[in-house]
């Protein structure tokens, strides 16, 4: 269990890693856009479509590792002060009764309207737009996925804190 | 009892938003539950929650929010050059041997800082850390010093560029435009995050300018709370180190906000110049470096989760309040409001006010203004307007103890020999200086909304 917890934590390492580098490529991508459109005057259409690719990318697929880093924004102000036998309680319930819930949801409600736009393979509304729009709407089942596999290792290493905690206490 | 589901839904997400859960996804969650309870009562059709595919979409594909990792970039980068320290140090060795000198330095590098990066916590963390020890050894009394930093932290919100502002620009626009087409104006009105940007800009140099003023009126009439000696401390700078020191920050600020507010680019092409321009600072401070760029990235995709993921929670929320019938509920009971318009306009003020003590900034913006934006502005109210005065107030409940954010991220940072009841006391007179300027504003709207309709032409 433990190597499961550990692996899967590797995995959202590299992939969150990884997919941080998007936010330095947006910020150059969009250097090009206002060089292209001041300078030349060429709307790069897909060049603009890239960047919300990437932003999308950044946000939907780094959800998980940012959970796993513990950078969601908590109400702290009575968290803060409880003991940590009931942090990780509270932790256990709302991964599985909240966060859990959200994910298939999330996954449940738009699988179909992801299905339809692989069965046209749909493209950009714009003309010399990137013809892809079906992958970026696949990214929206990414971000449940990616959670639901976080919760799994979350509450492994939950778990077994709160089993240190009983040996401790 | 069915019309008052929606209230049950508020007070049951503000409960489970205590115990410290995540709150994007204890929005979600409370609302996911009330939907399925309601769904096995009868009183909530899930297909509904299919809404939610063309919701995310909206956001992933959202052009102005497209601004916020780019900013988010830009301020760490600054972050990661040292730019404050540099600035501090520069602006001391300036002011050094005038009462007071130290703690104008200090709200004029806020001042700065802040324009950048946007977030309270980080503003506040780093002027504790490095011009707290220099205040309190020069001599100001601990009230006055932790006074001045908790305040100064808080500009970061209102003085454009700032991401709040992006955030609360988004949100305001959509609300707009739903009071003027449930009013059958099909050819709405808009307004941008360029317009709330220059809103904010003199409200937000106002506050500077009362900041100051207070230091001086400090200096004059109990000199004792400051510095101890008017004597120079550390060497005046040369006119080069000056220039090296305040140029290149001030520049690159000017350049962003210049090219928002004179049209020339949207807030989402200002802020990947910004970056962009933050990354050539560092490069030519010499910080830039492998590491420093994989940190600034990490960082970004970090917060840029952290909001988008908040927004998520929070549409998942709204939509199922909506559904439950929670727009009409807020306009019925605003309707009926004792004291009209001003009497609704007061009561939300309060309760953000109060709302501030718990969540943050992000929060809000995307769960309530939502909610009694676009009751208020049916009720004619501005836009540009409304936002600046809701920023303010977020900004001055934020430096209200004993709940105050910058007063908590103050205390972390600030050495035990300091009591916090000192922090607290040394708030009060800013709070003061913060709710003339909500007063200034509301007398004075001209203030927030004639830079805007100005450059509108």
């Amino acid at each position: 269990m433990k190597r499961l917890a550990h692996a899967i934590d590797r995995f959202q390492d590299y992939l969150g890693q990884g997919l941080s580098w998007l936010t330095a490529a947006m910020v150059a991508a969009t250097v090009a856009i206002v060089l292209l459109r001041y300078g030349f005057g060429i709307g790069a259409i897909a060049l603009q479509e890239s960047v919300i690719y990437m932003n999308s990318l950044v946000f939907l697929a780094g959800a998980a590792w940012t959970f796993k880093e513990n950078r969601h924004v908590r109400v702290d102000i009575l968290y803060s002060k409880l003991t940590r036998r009931s942090q990780i309680k509270i932790d256990l319930v709302g991964h599985l009764c909240l966060l859990l819930p959200m994910c298939i949801v999330v996954f449940v409600s738009s699988f179909d309207w992801v299905l339809a736009s692989w069965r046209i393979r749909e493209g950009s509304p714009e003309v010399g737009g990137i013809p892809a729009v079906f992958l970026l709407k696949t990214v929206i089942l990414l971000m449940p996925s990616l959670l639901a596999l976080q919760i799994i290792s979350e509450c492994i290493k939950l778990l077994r804190a709160l089993a240190s905690e009983d040996r401790q206490a | 009892m069915i019309e008052l589901i929606p209230l049950f839904m508020f007070a049951a997400v503000f409960a489970a938003l205590l115990l410290g859960y995540p709150a994007a996804a204890t929005l979600a969650g409370v609302a996911l539950a009330f939907a399925l309870a309601g769904s096995v009562f009868g009183l909530f059709d899930l297909s509904d929650l299919g809404f939610l595919s063309g919701r995310l979409f909206g956001i992933a594909t959202n052009q102005t929010l497209l601004a916020v990792p780019l900013f988010v970039f830009m301020g760490v980068m600054l972050e990661k050059t040292r730019i404050a320290e540099r600035l501090l140090d520069c602006l001391t060795g300036l002011m050094s041997g005038a009462r007071g000198g130290l703690a104008c330095a200090v709200i004029l590098v806020g001042m700065l800082m802040s324009a950048s990066t946007g977030i309270v916590g980080a503003t506040v963390v780093t002027l504790g850390l490095i011009a707290l020890p220099t205040m309190l050894n020069a001599g100001y009394d601990s009230r006055t010093a932790t006074g001045t930093i908790a305040a100064t932290g808080t500009l970061g919100q209102i003085i454009p560029p700032s991401i709040v502002l992006v955030l609360l620009g988004d949100v305001l626009s959509n609300a707009y435009q739903q009071a003027q087409l449930q009013q059958g104006i099909f050819a709405p009105n808009t307004v941008s995050v360029g317009d709330l940007f220059a809103g904010a800009l003199i409200p937000g140099l106002l506050l500077v300018a009362l900041y100051l003023g207070l230091i001086f009126l400090t200096a004059w009439i109990k000199p004792d709370r400051l510095e101890k000696t008017t004597e120079r401390t550390g060497k005046r700078p040369s006119a080069k180190e000056l220039a090296l020191g305040l140029a290149p920050p001030l520049t690159l600020i000017v350049a962003v906000l210049g090219a928002i507010l004179g049209g020339y680019s949207t807030p989402t092409e200002a802020a990947g110049v910004g970056a962009f321009g933050a990354v050539l600072l560092a490069l030519a401070y010499g910080r830039l470096n492998r590491s420093t760029l994989r940190e600034t990235s990490r960082e970004t995709l970090k917060t840029t989760a952290m909001v988008f993921f908040i927004l998520i929670g929070a549409s998942i929320f709204s939509l199922v309040f909506r559904a439950y019938g929670g727009d009409e509920l807020v306009r019925s009971v605003f309707e009926n409001m004792p004291g009209g318009e001003i009497g609704a306009l007061i009561i939300v003020m309060l309760v953000l006010f109060l709302l501030g003590f718990i969540l943050d900034f992000i929060e809000i913006t995307f769960v309530v203004v939502p909610i009694v934006g676009p009751v208020l502005l049916a009720m004619g109210f501005d836009p540009v307007w409304l936002g600046i005065m809701i920023a303010i107030n977020l900004q001055t409940s934020f430096l209200t103890p004993p709940f105050g954010f910058s007063l908590f991220y103050l205390r972390g940072v600030t050495p035990k020999s300091v009591d916090t009841r000192d922090i607290y006391k040394g708030a009060l007179p800013f709070i003061a200086l913060q709710l003339l300027m909500l007063v200034l504003l509301a007398v004075f709207p001209n203030l927030a909304t004639g830079l805007p309709y100005a450059l509108r032409g």
